[in-house]
């Protein structure tokens, strides 16, 4: 069917398609046929998640090498031009493999250049973005707007555009009457483009480029009901710490260009494994640096501690916007971005422990606050955090030695990709059961919900189970595989007793997980059947435009993990991206299986107990421990300690700086303003209208004229 | 010629021309102003004719005549425009004419008066009898 395609072709029409939907509804979309503003939209992600689907079956695996490196007989064919500094259109293929660092694989990745001038020859020169230095030799900074697609891309890809177009159909019937709803769909489209661009993005420049692109739109999507000043700070706050992290990102990006002499390309750098093995013969030390800031990217992005503030507030966006991007794409920039990194990570060791020691700490804290927020879109939010955290737990367990790197990566993408799912279905439950209740989602004013809201009943709570690990289904493959890596680096002689405290951490964090997850599930589905008056009559349940995505998410919530994690279908395909070295064989951790298998269903219990069987008990918990609760609820005070210690000092720097802008700077250029004034004020009085005056002014003029040009003769 | 006969006439002229200057900047009558300007035009031939009898060359007398020429035809457009100005406010007060002025600025009335208008006729309302050699209007002509 898709003969006719040439496979670069791909690469570069899964972000066209939602860039021209957006195009389309801004201009045209906005004025003409207003309420079906959606259907430009929902079809060109739609078209864009086949393309992926074609792109992750057919296209990527065409360059897939044989999962065994042996050298000699792996495919050997060298690519016809060697020249760094210039990519065609088409494969490249890597070069024979005699490195002695790790056998990696021979596989490949495709890259197109988005703008490329053809010669005369047939030959493709690409067009640059950016060209600074020597211009007729090798240029100091050459950035090219290059397409790069291999199996983590691939993977990326799926994940995005399915979520997104389930969320774009879900918000389609959501948003309905929303007197903003063509801005809501460009704003998503032009999401998607973004996200498509950052994962598809062939070096790190481009790739910032679509980073700021998606904290822009995450902005005007938080901030759409910008005349609710909640929403407005939020959407502010969101963009501001986001741009912390940004700073680190962007610092990396120049050390990496200053380490791998001027070029910032994932194919230069990530390609060939000489160029990594040069600069760690000569200094490894700069890795670490490398990795630390872009480390310090990903935390601004993907919200762990110190910078995962603005998630929960987040929450002033509309809800399928909240499933969208705060749970499903945007915050996994930043574990996509470690997850590409992994070369360097290779190499440096400390940041590894970094990464892991945030990821932890990230967990923990945002599972303590989760455990007592009333606010159902709240404990999601929290959730996302906890849950990203133990991504980058995962990640940074590969410390425990370079043969773990690849199967650390797997499990980390591999909860991202399972995550995606059920936190998708929860969100959107969230907002269905939002819908009914007539937009209330305080936990408190409503309760007994299984009965009158049972589709939206049942994907909630397939997604709660996902979520906390409920044995066999997705969340439980992911979540454990991440446990049993962590437990695999605890053996590791230097850092073991680190990473035993991570794992005490997670297997804490996954305890409270299952207690908050199914807390909120009681609170909100059992108990007396309560609807707050905002909620009508008889609140319905979810129409089929919103139904129909729930059940698909639920069902991939549920079997998602179960298809593609165990048996390894999943693993051994994100093995195939070049870069990451070869993969060690690695059995299931059946105890660690069984221990978070226990505290699944511990968690559950207590819940159930707390909520269901006894509730006088979380009452009576609650005032006896009131300081823990309160400090719990407020996210461990860390919202306080930032207000009084860093937004207060910077808005008094700001008043400050206003008052001199005001009454010192105005003040001057007032004062400069006022002289020519001052001046004619002095001159005016010539001008009376009486012309004997004039007559004696210009009497006076001339007198001193001749009395200068005789002066000037006689000193002549 | 000698120079202190020189002297003498270029003192005359000076005389004149500072008269006529004065005159100009002080007098509040329109004519009396253009009297002083043609004061001026005077004291400046004078000068030239002195300098012309001085260098034995008949140029500067030349030049005298083609001043008096034009102060002829200046003052006959002067006299027109104090035509044109009186039949406006019926006076030749020049501080009449002060309206040019920057809008804050006091209009300058120089302390005296401005005559605007001719006094009303107190006998406006009483038979008049018509001036000699007009035929009076009486009813026998109007028919």
């Amino acid at each position: 069917m898709f003969d006719w395609l040439k496979p670069h072709d791909v690469l570069w029409l899964i972000p066209a398609a939602p860039l021209l939907a957006c195009l389309w509804v801004v201009v045209v979309g906005h004025v003409v046929r207003r309420q079906y503003a959606h259907r430009p939209v929902i079809l060109a992600i739609a078209f864009s998640a086949v393309l992926s689907y074609y792109l992750l079956l057919k296209v990527v695996p065409e360059n897939f090498g044989t999962p065994v490196a042996h050298d000699e007989h792996a495919q050997e064919h060298k690519s016809s031009d060697h020249e760094h500094a210039d990519h065609k259109e088409g494969d490249h293929k890597d070069h024979d493999q005699k490195v002695a660092v790790a056998k990696a694989k021979p596989s490949t990745a495709i890259s197109v250049n988005v703008f490329g001038e053809t010669e005369r020859d047939g030959k493709v020169t690409p067009v640059p973005w950016i060209r600074i230095g020597d211009p007729q030799g090798v240029p100091t900074l050459l950035v090219l707007p290059t397409l790069r697609a291999d199996a983590m891309t691939a993977l990326m890809l799926v994940m995005v555009t399915t979520v997104s177009l389930l969320v774009a159909i879900f918000a389609s019937s959501y948003m309905k009457g929303d007197p903003g709803y063509p801005r809501f769909f460009a704003a998503i489209s032009a999401f998607v483009f973004s996200m498509c661009m950052l994962v598809l993005a062939g070096n790190f420049v481009l790739m910032f480029v679509f980073w700021e692109a998606v904290g822009l739109c995450s902005y005007l999507l938080i901030g759409f009901w910008f005349k609710k000043p909640s929403a407005a700070a939020a959407a502010k706050k969101a963009f501001v710490v986001n741009r912390i992290g940004d700073l680190g990102f962007i610092l990396g990006i120049f050390m990496v260009w200053q380490t791998f002499d001027g070029s910032i390309d994932f194919d230069t750098i990530f390609g060939d494994p000489s160029v990594i093995a040069r600069v760690v013969t000569m200094q490894p030390e700069i890795l670490t640096t490398i990795c630390v800031l872009l480390f310090i990217g990903a935390v601004g992005k993907s919200a762990q501690f110190p910078l995962h503030v603005w998630l929960p507030d987040a929450m002033e966006g509309p809800t399928p916007v909240s499933a969208l991007i705060h749970a499903a794409t945007m915050v996994t920039a930043g574990v996509y971005l470690v997850a590409r990194c992994t070369p360097f990570f290779v190499h440096a060791p400390t940041a590894q422990l970094i990464v892991s020691g945030i990821g932890a700490t990230t967990a923990l804290i945002a599972a303590i606050t989760a455990l007592t927020q009333y606010d159902l879109k709240r404990v999601l939010a929290y959730s996302t955090v906890s849950q990203l955290g133990y991504m980058f737990m995962a990640l940074g367990a590969a410390a425990a030695g370079k043969e773990f790197a690849t199967l650390a990566v797997t499990f980390a993408m591999f909860h991202m990709f399972t995550h995606a799912f059920f936190k998708a279905v929860l969100f959107l439950s969230a907002g269905s059961v939002m819908h009914s209740m007539g937009d209330v989602i305080d936990m408190r004013r409503f309760s007994g919900l299984r009965k009158a809201l049972p589709i939206t009943h049942i994907t909630f709570l397939a997604g709660a189970l996902a979520l906390a690990g409920f044995p066999l289904l997705s969340g439980f493959w992911s979540k454990d595989e991440i446990l049993a890596i962590i437990f695999e680096a605890t053996k590791h002689p230097k850092h073991g007793e680190f990473f035993k405290v991570i794992l005490g951490v997670a297997l804490l964090t996954s305890l409270m997980t299952a207690f908050y997850t199914f807390r909120a599930y009681f609170m909100t589905f059992w108990g007396p059947e309560k609807f707050p008056e905002e909620a009508g009559h008889h609140p319905h349940d979810a129409p089929p435009a919103m139904a129909i995505p729930l059940l698909l998410l639920g069902i991939a919530a549920l079997v998602v993990g179960g298809a593609t994690g165990p048996t390894h279908l999943y693993g051994n395909y994100l093995a195939q991206t070049p870069g990451l070295p070869a993969a060690h064989h690695h059995e299931p951790n059946v105890p660690m299986m069984i221990i978070s298998s226990v505290l699944a269903i511990a968690g559950i219990s207590l819940a159930y107990l707390c909520y269901v069987a006894s509730p006088g008990i979380s009452r009576n918990m609650k005032s006896g421990m009131s300081w823990m609760h309160t400090c719990s609820q407020e996210g461990l005070k860390l919202d306080a300690i930032y207000l009084r210690w860093i937004v207060k000092p910077l808005r008094l720097v700001a008043q400050i700086s206003e008052f001199i802008d005001r009454w010192v700077i105005d003040v001057i250029v007032d004062c400069v303003g006022f002289l020519p004034g001052l001046f004619g004020a002095a001159l005016r009085p010539i001008h009376n209208g009486f012309v004997q005056s004039y007559a004696m002014v210009m009497l006076i003029g001339l007198v001193v004229c001749l009395v200068t040009a005789l002066r000037v003769l006689a000193g002549m | 010629m000698t120079s202190s006969e020189l002297e003498s006439q270029l003192v005359i002229g000076a005389v004149l021309f500072a008269l006529g200057m004065i005159g100009f900047l002080t007098r509040r009558n329109l004519i009396l102003i253009v009297l002083s300007t043609e004061l001026m035009l005077h004291g400046v031939s004078v000068n030239l004719t002195a300098f012309g009898r001085y260098h034995g060359n008949p140029q500067g007398q030349v030049f005298t005549i083609f001043v008096l020429t034009i102060a002829a035809c200046e003052a006959g457009l002067a006299l027109s425009l104090i035509l044109t100005l009186y039949q406006r406010r019926k006076s030749l007060d020049v501080y009449l004419w002060g309206n040019l002025g920057e809008d804050d600025l006091p209009v300058f009335t120089g302390g005296g008066t401005a005559q605007q208008t001719k006094p009303l006729d107190p006998n406006a309302d009483l038979p008049h009898l018509t001036p000699a050699g007009r035929a009076p209007a009486t009813p026998a002509t109007k028919t």
